[in-house]
């Protein structure tokens, strides 16, 4: 062991490296906007209702003036990305106004994450109930409904819309809360598929919606003047039994404008997913801008054009208000049973897309509170780890507490849930771009872009473009104030408490983590690095990596510690901290990665190495993913061996997989090197991770003997090896699939995969060295001789 | 003028210029979008 071990130093605290960057997998910027669009699209298929009945049938002028907005207010999340590179609202308000300003817009934004998942399972369940009953309606009308049913309900059978959709909603948020107490891994890849599929309806939706104008004709809605604003009984909350809202043209035009500022609610996702992003990472956001502004224009705001133009007036409101979408598809020109098959269509990508959206309003709720709690901001208590899946649980139970209770107080009302949910969206925007603004003077760091334009005047900066879009947001915000009572009470309610709580927590936590910090002093002895490296952690290459996350279950170090000489051989402990999606966009201090739990954790690794009188080094990664974090630290530290723990949701084999997915991920050049899972009886499963020399079956190794048999009876082949026959064949084979038998050899290796393994065993192959379990071929039982069976390299 | 009409000019006129600002913005970040798109270095698609 190197002298620079994490080993108790002279004073007995144990060193113990915390890298401070979070390890990610890097993501293209077409990946990084079907991410936002899961969101941001989402509106689209209650924006437009929403609008229309709160300000009448000049809406959709209003929805397509949000969207072109949206331009303007993504060149200022560009901007703040481009100072940092976490420049979520938190990091940005905290740096510009400081931290009462920032809980109270961090408050802001959980109230719009929040009820991003009711409004968005609400609207999900209104598409199905609307569905439903529209289908029995035709069934009916064609006399297939029998007449002992229509008794029964003395007329045509239907189903009620809002209790519909309030159990729907509570269905998808229940298991969405099970998914993120599991700990599901949020995948760019399904956002795409959804965003595929999303398109492929967008593009039949306006491409026939465009034949049926032609066809048929339609008007363009009402200008937005303010003869033509209609306001509703509640669209006016406070300024209802006033003469202001018509004495003045503009202040219509805010108002119509604040009721529509909903449809570009998501945009805060540009921040988090930035960090995500791969290289050149400003060009790229600059081009996941371009796309989900381009995208949101013409799904959100033109599809709620088309639906004024195209569902007649006397049934739009009335009866299609809150899935405009599912109007639009039966209003189009066709056969009826083709129109009901579009909608069912459009039902099924709503149902796609919203439910995502229930998903990533849990996901971002638990991402910000996380973050909050790591800057000491929400009790350590919240973010006290699942005993069975690592997540944070308690606070996915309060938010997910918190959606249910808004979900049935709102009773499937999406007019009241949506007029609550801009109160969130707004304020956030307000927050965030007073915080640029004021950055303008204050920040003194690198800024790569900024919002343009910007005069310069006795050599101060003028910045025209920002506060522009700042005095749009901030008088929108404000008229909303008045004219959206309900929001406004419980947007304030809402903020207020949370403010609270994070107040209160913060002043508990100072004097908490003061006692902790003196205990820390005494114990461990912190040593920041921005990123994992061999020489940080003071270790040589061909160590062995034992990931840990539960202290109950730390037989796979025991194992270890049992058989390594680490005399010979370093044994490096490590706790991947993982963060959410979205808390990847803020940045991490030292003693926020190494929380509470970390030093309970690192505590009972260092009592179980100092048992065997073994040193051990110890290491904590923040990673998005904690399969990537294993992977690129056994990569980074040169690790021969990772020796792992069973995990509770995977089977040894998709934990191999997993890993050997994330070594596939990074660039070359890269290291292989063997996993080891020990299972809880000391039996161990045992993997290659990277290629390495294939299990060959007996048929193929007589069969590549015969050919050396022939080939060496050719004259001057007496010397050929049987490698070379091998490199021969994958040359000729490589060569045939690159060009003209693709899809031959394509469909024969499909056929043997299907009689063959486990696909899983493409990246990660099992080594069968030894096979004393019939049923398991791979198993391999832990080695009695002594021997440790981690080779300190791996050759393959 | 009463006090309610002021507030309510003063919002009415950071809403318009607020507008006109942001349209400039919208030109401007457009024609560099267009730059962006056409810039075809560095792409990566997967």
């Amino acid at each position: 062991m190197s002298s620079t071990s994490n080993a108790p130093t002279g004073n007995n605290r144990v060193r113990i490296v915390v890298a401070t960057s979070v390890m990610l997998t890097f993501i293209s910027y077409w990946r990084a906007a079907a991410v936002i669009l899961n969101d941001l699209g989402s509106s689209a298929f209650y924006a437009g209702g929403i609008a229309e009945q709160a300000i009448g049938k000049s809406a959709p002028w209003f929805v397509l003036g949000v969207m072109l907005f949206a331009f303007a207010v993504r060149a200022v999340y560009v901007e703040s990305c481009s100072m940092f590179v976490r420049g979520g609202v938190y990091r940005v308000v905290k740096e510009a106004l400081g931290g009462t300003l920032a809980k109270l817009s961090v408050s802001a934004l959980m109230f719009d994450y929040i009820l991003t998942g009711p409004v968005s399972g609400v609207s999900a369940g209104q598409y199905i109930a609307g569905l439903i009953n529209d289908t029995i309606a035709i069934a009916d009308a064609h006399g297939w409904i029998p007449s002992a049913v229509h008794r029964l309900f003395h007329g045509t059978p239907q189903v009620g819309v809002n209790g519909t959709a309030v159990v729907f909603a509570i269905a998808v948020t229940v298991y969405f809360w099970w998914e993120n107490i599991k700990g599901i891994e949020e995948s760019s890849e399904k956002a795409l598929w959804v965003m595929q599929i999303t398109t492929v309806m967008v593009v039949m939706l306006i491409g026939w919606s465009l034949f049926t104008l032609f066809k048929v004709g339609g008007h363009l809605p009402p200008f937005p003047t303010l003869a033509n604003i209609h306001y509703s009984d509640e669209s006016l909350g406070f300024l209802k039994h006033s003469k202001l809202p018509h004495m003045f043209g503009v202040l219509g035009l805010i108002i119509g404008f604040g009721h529509s500022v909903l449809a570009m609610s998501g945009e805060e996702s540009l921040a988090q997913v930035y960090r995500e992003l791969a290289h050149p990472k400003l060009k790229n956001l600059k081009r996941t801008a371009i796309v989900i502004g381009v995208y949101s224009f013409v799904f959100t705001g033109l599809v709620s054009l088309l639906a004024v133009m195209l569902i007649p007036d006397d049934v739009r409101v009335k009866v299609y208000s809150d899935n405009l979408i599912a109007g639009l598809a039966m209003y189009m020109a066709g056969p009826q049973v083709v129109r009901l098959a579009f909608r069912a269509f459009v039902v099924v990508v709503g149902f796609l897309i919203l439910s995502g959206a229930v998903n990533t309003a849990i996901v971002g709720s638990n991402g910000v509170l996380n973050r909050v709690s790591e800057d000491g901001v929400l009790a350590d208590w919240f973010r006290r780890p699942h005993k069975r899946f690592g997540t944070t649980y308690r606070i996915i139970n309060l938010i997910v507490g918190l959606q249910l209770f808004t979900i049935i107080v709102s009773w499937g009302n999406i007019y009241t849930l949506g007029e609550a949910y801009a109160f969130g969206v707004v304020w956030s925007f307000v927050f965030k771009t007073i915080s640029m603004l004021v950055l303008r003077y204050r920040y003194k760091g690198v800024r790569n872009w900024k919002v343009p334009p910007n005069l310069h005047l006795f050599g101060v900066e003028i910045p025209i473009g920002l506060a522009s879009v700042g005095m749009v947001l901030l008088s929108t915000a404000i008229v909303n104030l008045f004219t959206k009572s309900v929001a406004t009470v419980s947007g304030i309610i809402f903020s207020v408490v949370f403010f609270a709580i994070f107040s209160f927590s913060e002043k508990v936590n100072r004097r908490k983590h003061a006692d902790k910090a003196m205990q820390m002093k005494e114990q461990f002895s912190l040593q920041q690095a921005e990123s994992v490296e061999r020489e940080t952690v003071g270790i040589r290459a061909g160590n062995v990596l034992v990931p840990v996350r539960d202290y109950n279950t730390l037989n796979h170090l025991k194992w270890v510690l049992e058989r390594t000489d680490t005399k010979e051989q370093d044994v490096v402990v490590m706790s991947a901290r993982i963060s959410q999606f979205g808390t990847a966009a803020y940045g991490l201090s030292t003693e926020q990665v190494f929380s509470d739990y970390e030093q309970t954790l690192f505590t009972r690794a260092v009592s179980v190495a100092e048992g065997f009188g073994k040193k051990i080094s110890l290491l904590v990664v923040p990673a998005r993913d904690p399969w990537s974090a294993i992977a690129q630290t056994a990569h980074n530290l040169e690790s021969s061996a990772v020796v792992a723990g069973v995990s509770s949701k995977m089977t040894t084999a998709e934990q191999a997989f997993n890993l050997g997915s994330a070594w596939e991920a990074i660039p070359e050049p890269k290291r292989q090197f063997l996993l080891q899972i020990v299972q809880p009886n000391a039996a161990v499963d045992t993997f290659r991770i990277g290629p390495h020399s294939p299990t060959m079956k007996n048929e193929d190794v007589v069969m590549l003997h015969r050919l050396w048999l022939k080939i060496t009876q050719e004259p001057g082949l007496e010397n050929v090896h049987h490698h070379d026959i091998l490199t021969e064949a994958l040359t000729r084979f490589e060569k045939a699939y690159s060009e003209r038998d693709r899809e031959e050899i394509v469909n024969e290796l499909r056929q043997n995969a299907n009689s063959g393994p486990l696909p899983i065993r493409r990246i990660a192959d099992q080594v069968p060295t030894v096979q004393p379990d019939a049923a398991r071929p791979d198993r391999e039982e832990a080695p009695r001789d002594g021997n440790p069976p981690i080779p300190s390299t791996t050759n393959n | 003028m009463s006090l309610s009409v002021l507030f309510v000019k003063i919002l009415e006129v950071m809403f318009v210029a607020g507008w006109i600002g942001s349209a400039i913005v919208l030109v401007l970040t457009g024609v560099e979008d267009v730059g962006t798109l056409l810039d075809r270095k560095d792409e990566n698609s997967h």
